[in-house]
């Protein structure tokens, strides 16, 4: 396809011919089409007839329509939805995209073509904010979607039992509906950039529009188009703090990282996360490599260190172990259909240990997936802290199978990251989790452990920017001695008014166990009053029982305090969901 | 000329009896601390608000205020307890404390650690059960103490009962207590609204803490003369009481380098008959409250007025304002300030176990589930729990057919140990980590210091000898160091001053023998006095005895010359 160019003698100024052609220039045949008719037919409309006439100027045509429904947690389904509008405007669609938090159910039965990208998170569940749309659809209240032509990707991960699941179901429940499936459903692993680009190719292609319905003439909604975020590489960054927020007496280790930028940070902003490139654990690596027999190959240690992520262990790596050695105990397990049962709290050396077998290098590399980075909200706000970003990261400890376990990331920011070190991060937007647009609104964050994050970054921003809405801080942990992140910066807050009210809850400091729902449903009248006077709700933390517990608690608080039904309490939090008003950031 | 009143005394007059913001501050969720003038009007409701110590310098990098918590000190008159009231308090500690409960020196249990949040819920537990908290600490008549005897059964029950009725009689009456921690919002519309404010105290309570003690010779278990104000019973001859002789004046507090503070031990100012003895208890406290030192709190305890009035008028004041003529003391005989170890047969047939505490830390420890093993012998116990002034514990009133029961338990949890003479007779009081007060470590360290000095005592075979320790980690004198024939007080961290030679039977204080003594220091001072001991001891004389007859340490008369003679003499 080439590259259409306005001549330089064109009737327009230097920066108007360069304007052009960044709009015309990788513009389809299809799109110039439409443009060259919709000016013609403006023209004619305003009765202005220019000396140069068209030879024919089309009568507009419908497009095709085309709804690209996204389920996202990370943002990669709404990066891939975007990527699919796209294409579909180059053949002719007037693609509209919709994120599952905000859809109406109703609304799909006049959906001609439906394309679903679909995200699974953790254990098989749909992500957070999609959560509402995704019960009704499943539920027995869904509306028919006879002659609905549809196609679903999948994004998951597979070291997660429930591989793709939400996907899956999507996928079924559509046809079970009445749809009809055009597009096979592809799973993506992580890897997912090349083959969700494959599927949309194909399922675009197959529910291209005739060519009849190809006029010259198609309707394209430019405010629909997103700008795409500049994709930057990562950036080099130096720890100038590392403090362990807990007391020596802790059972836990949360890190506040102060990171430091050789001149500007990225431009971040209150909501956002940063992503941290790790590196595994040398101590866990060596082992590894013992127990495959290669504890000499230091080409593939430094791999290994800095590239590859050696710890997950999925069902689908268990198959290609055996498929690849033939491990004879390892393939009676698999055929027993235990594997997966002997799967949890394993890792890849526990494979390798258990299951020993000669191994060359490229094989024991063939069980491994790149090294991906891990993503943490930033709990500061560069107009309170400058050229830096800080983060909040809990390191993750555990014993299973006789074995110590080490979160990849956190481990190597708990255990060998230090003051000086310089670490590769990345600036991750995350538009569903910011301030509310308006200074004067109200705000009820939730944050219990490392959840606070983000809201040590907005109570800095707004104080920053002298905010005149109220900022209403809930957190909770274990302890009140031991774990209270950040007790000191949240009390002066308080003091000095850019928290107006912070209640906290620790739940190991009493025999019954205090979270940060049940300060939410003591203080319910309140909270309220809050919304209904505009407030923005937000929750960031454990995704899964804290966020479900608090949006119960609030469904419930709202039903008492308005004496309303459940359905009725219900109903009202969708509404907030829908207006942008309950965000939340769970992991 | 009068004097400037203290800043306390401003304080208290200021709190609506007891009140101040307490409410207000228990409220503000962010903070485990109060106020300041607030943290003075917690005491007088029994407890310290405390940080831990050890905690400090990490907590301000880490974002952190200090790591705050109260402590929480029971009113308990007598030291005696229900296995029920036994079992709140255990059930309290592991809920809401550190895990542990502390027996005091003065009959009753601190619980540490309890977090601001925690506090009401604790007071209303332990109300459940009637037990309370109020004026265990502060500037008012603290824990009535009396002997715990488990042989004289029928004295016992009369001091028990006196105990009790000083320490109601006492006992602040302005409702801040009920309010505050109970939610008591006038319980009950037919109560008088406003309670009658402090008739005995006034607004500005005592000018410093007040402490009364009933000693039943021949036992001297709770130190009758360390107390201001102090009652010796005298038998009738049939094992019940007749009266008792009163003392007055006792106290340990002293100051490091202020020569002007010491402690002192009570003189005897006379005799009255048991029917009298509220009557004169009334007429001493308030002539105390009337007469103490409201201007210089380091000068404020009963034991500077004794001094600076003489006792004759204190006598002659006592008479007028209760109306009870004193007589001279009668006849009296003490032979231990210690407990005695074991199983006793009291003189009514009943057995008592006395089981010896460490420093009084209740706790379960790798050896000895001392913490579990109390709880499961109050579950069964049918009689109650005795709490001594030496830390330890009574298990009071076993009949005889539920005795094998005990001894079960008691040996299933390891709670006796064979112990060292010196072991037995050592206290020790809190000190760090908690302690705001504390120069030095105490109860950490003691047990490992007398483990050394037993090495030595072991080499002159004095293993077994009755010999009483103290330590303290400042000068206050908690653990009445001034009173032990060794005591240590803390100086500075691992740094002593060694004191030597007070009597057996608590009637002598000790005397300053070496300054600043490091451990080493202290084991090597002491070994050479152990080793004449063991080869120049008379018959059943006890340590200090003999370093007074051999002239190593000057005796100690009185108050006074508590500060005179110090050091080594010519040996």
């Amino acid at each position: 396809m080439g590259y259409f160019t306005v001549p330089k003698a064109a009737p327009f100024s230097e920066e108007e011919i360069e304007a052009l052609n960044r709009v015309v220039g990788p513009a389809s045949p299809v799109q110039r089409a439409w443009l060259a008719g919709f000016l013609a037919g403006a023209e004619a409309a305003l009765g202005s007839a220019p000396s140069l006439q068209p030879e024919q100027a089309a009568a507009p045509v419908a497009a095709e329509p085309l709804t690209i429904l996204f389920a996202t947690e990370s943002g990669n389904s709404e990066k891939l939805a975007a990527d699919a509008a796209k294409n579909a405007r180059k053949l002719g669609f007037k693609p509209s995209v919709i994120d599952f938090a905000d859809l109406e159910l109703s609304s799909l039965t006049k959906a001609k073509n439906l394309l679903v990208i679909a995200a699974t998170w953790g254990e098989g569940e749909p992500p957070a904010r999609a959560v509402r749309a995704y019960n009704e659809l499943m539920s027995d209240a869904a509306p028919k979607l006879s002659g609905v032509k549809f196609g679903v990707l999948a994004l998951g991960d597979s070291a997660y039992a429930d591989f793709c699941g939400v996907g899956k179901k999507i996928d079924e429940r559509l046809e079970a509906l009445g749809g009809k499936r055009v597009a096979d459903r592809v799973d993506c692993d992580l890897d997912f950039a090349k083959p969700a680009a494959e599927w949309i190719e194909h399922s675009l292609k197959t529910l291209a529009p005739p060519e009849a319905a190809r006029g010259t003439v198609i309707a394209v909604d430019f405010a629909s188009r997103q700008q795409p975020a500049a994709d930057t590489g990562p950036v080099e960054a130096e720890v100038q703090e590392w403090i362990d927020l807990n007391s020596s007496r802790s059972e836990k280790e949360t890190i506040h990282l102060e990171l430091a930028f050789d001149g500007a940070a990225p431009a971040y902003k209150p909501g956002d996360s940063l992503e941290l490139y790790p590196e595994n654990d040398p101590e866990y690596v060596d082992q590894l490599l013992k127990a495959a027999g290669h504890a000499s190959d230091d080409a593939l240690r430094g791999e290994f260190l800095k590239l590859r992520d050696v710890t997950t262990l999925s069902l689908k790596t268990f198959e290609n172990y055996v498929a690849s050695t033939g491990q004879q105990y390892a393939k009676q397990l698999l055929e027993s259909g235990e594997a997966k049962k002997w799967l949890e709290g394993r890792q890849l050396i526990d494979l390798v240990s258990e299951f020993p077998i000669a191994l060359s290098s490229e094989q024991l590399k063939s069980f491994t997936r790149p090294l991906a980075p891990r993503a943490y909200s930033i709990a500061s706000s560069r107009r309170e802290v400058g050229d830096e970003a800080h983060l909040l990261i809990s390191t993750v400890r555990y014993q299973t199978h006789g074995r110590e376990r080490l979160g990849v990331a956190s481990g190597f920011v708990g255990e060998r990251l230090k003051k000086g070190d310089r670490v590769r991060v990345k600036v991750k937007p995350n538009k569903h989790f910011a301030l509310p647009a308006s200074n004067d609104a109200d705000i009820i964050m939730v944050g219990p452990g490392t959840g606070v994050a983000p809201f040590r970054s907005f109570v800095q921003e707004r104080r920053a920017g002298g905010a005149a809405g109220r900022n209403w801080l809930f957190f909770g942990d274990r302890s009140f001695t031991h774990d209270f992140l950040y007790q000191l910066e949240w009390q002066d807050a308080l003091k000095h008014g850019s928290l107006a009210r912070m209640d906290v809850a620790f739940s190991r400091d009493t025999p019954e166990k205090l979270y940060v729902q049940h300060k939410i449903w003591e203080k319910r009248r309140d909270v309220v009053d809050w919304l209904e006077n505009g407030a923005h709700f937000y929750v960031c933390g454990d995704a899964k029982s804290m966020a479900k517990d608090v949006r119960s608690t609030l469904a419930r608080a709202y039903a008492d305090v308005k004496s309303v039904s459940p359905e009725i309490a219900e109903q009202a939090l969708a509404k907030l969901e829908r207006e942008h008003r309950y965000q939340q950031d769970v992991y | 000329m009068t004097k400037e009143l203290s800043r306390n005394e401003h304080l208290k007059e200021a709190s609506n009896f007891l009140r101040g913001t307490i409410k207000d501050g228990l409220s503000q969720e962010l903070t485990g601390a109060i106020s300041e003038d607030d943290q003075q009007l917690v005491k007088f409701h029994g407890m310290y608000l405390q940080d831990d110590r050890d905690l400090r310098a990490e907590r301000t990098k880490k974002k952190m205020e200090k790591a705050f918590a109260f402590m929480v000190r029971l009113r308990i008159p007598g030291g005696e307890l229900s296995p029920a009231q036994w079992l709140k308090v255990d059930e309290v500690a592991r809920h809401y404390a550190n895990g542990s409960m502390r027996l005091t020196t003065r009959q009753t249990f601190q619980l540490h650690g309890i977090i601001k949040s925690n506090v009401r819920t604790t007071l209303q537990s332990l109300d459940k059960v009637l037990l309370d908290t109020m004026a265990a600490c502060g500037d008012v008549n603290r824990n009535v103490i009396a002997g715990v005897s488990p042989r004289q059964t029928r004295a016992r029950t009369e001091v028990l009962r006196l105990a009790r009725e000083l320490s109601d009689y006492f006992k602040p009456q302005g409702g801040a207590y009920r309010e505050i921690w109970l939610d008591g919002e006038k319980i009950a519309s037919n109560e008088p609204v406003d309670p009658p404010n402090e008739p005995i105290y006034g607004a500005r309570y005592m000018p410093r803490k007040f402490k009364i003690a009933i000693a039943l010779p021949p036992e001297n278990d709770i130190d009758v003369f360390a107390h201001d104000l102090g009652f010796i019973a005298i038998g009738d001859g049939n094992g019940t009481i007749a009266g008792y002789n009163i003392t007055v004046g006792g106290g340990m507090g002293m100051t490091h380098g202020e020569p002007d503070t010491y402690p002192r031990t009570a003189d005897v100012l006379g005799y009255c008959e048991a029917a009298d003895v509220v009557r004169v208890a009334e007429a001493i406290l308030t002539i105390q409250r009337d007469w103490g030192d409201r201007s210089n709190r380091k000068h404020a305890r009963m034991k500077y007025t004794v001094e600076d009035r003489g006792l004759d008028t204190i006598r002659t004041e006592t008479e007028k304002r209760s109306g009870v003529k004193l007589g001279p003391p009668k006849f009296y005989h003490f032979d231990s300030t210690g407990d005695r170890i074991g199983w006793v047969e009291g003189e009514d047939g009943s057995h008592h176990l006395t089981l010896f505490i460490e420093n009084g830390r209740v706790k379960d420890f790798p050896e000895k589930q001392l913490m579990t093993g109390l709880r499961e012998i109050a579950k069964i116990h049918k009689g109650e729990f005795r709490c001594t002034t030496n830390q330890n514990v009574v298990i009071a009133n076993v009949p005889a057919e539920e005795r094998p029961a005990i001894e079960k338990l008691v040996a299933r949890y390891g709670l006796a140990a064979n112990l060292s003479g010196l072991r037995r007779n050592s206290m020790a009081c809190v000190a760090l980590p908690t302690c705001g007060l504390a120069l030095a470590e105490s109860e950490r360290y003691l047990p490992s210091l007398i483990a050394a000095l037993d090495e030595k005592l072991a080499l002159h075979g004095l293993s077994d000898e009755d010999i009483v320790i103290r330590m303290t980690g400042c000068p206050n004198g908690c653990a009445r160091p001034y009173l032990a024939e060794i005591g240590l007080v803390g100086k500075g961290p691992g740094r002593y001053n060694l004191y030597l030679a007070a009597a057996f039977d608590g009637s002598r204080m000790s005397k300053l023998y070496a300054e600043d003594l490091e451990h080493d220091q202290i084991v090597a001072t002491l070994e050479p006095l152990f080793s004449a001991y063991a080869k120049g001891r008379r018959e059943k004389e006890h340590f200090s005895d003999f370093l007074i007859r051999t002239g190593v340490v000057a005796p100690t008369t009185n108050g006074r010359d508590f500060h005179a003679n110090t050091g080594p003499k010519a040996a």
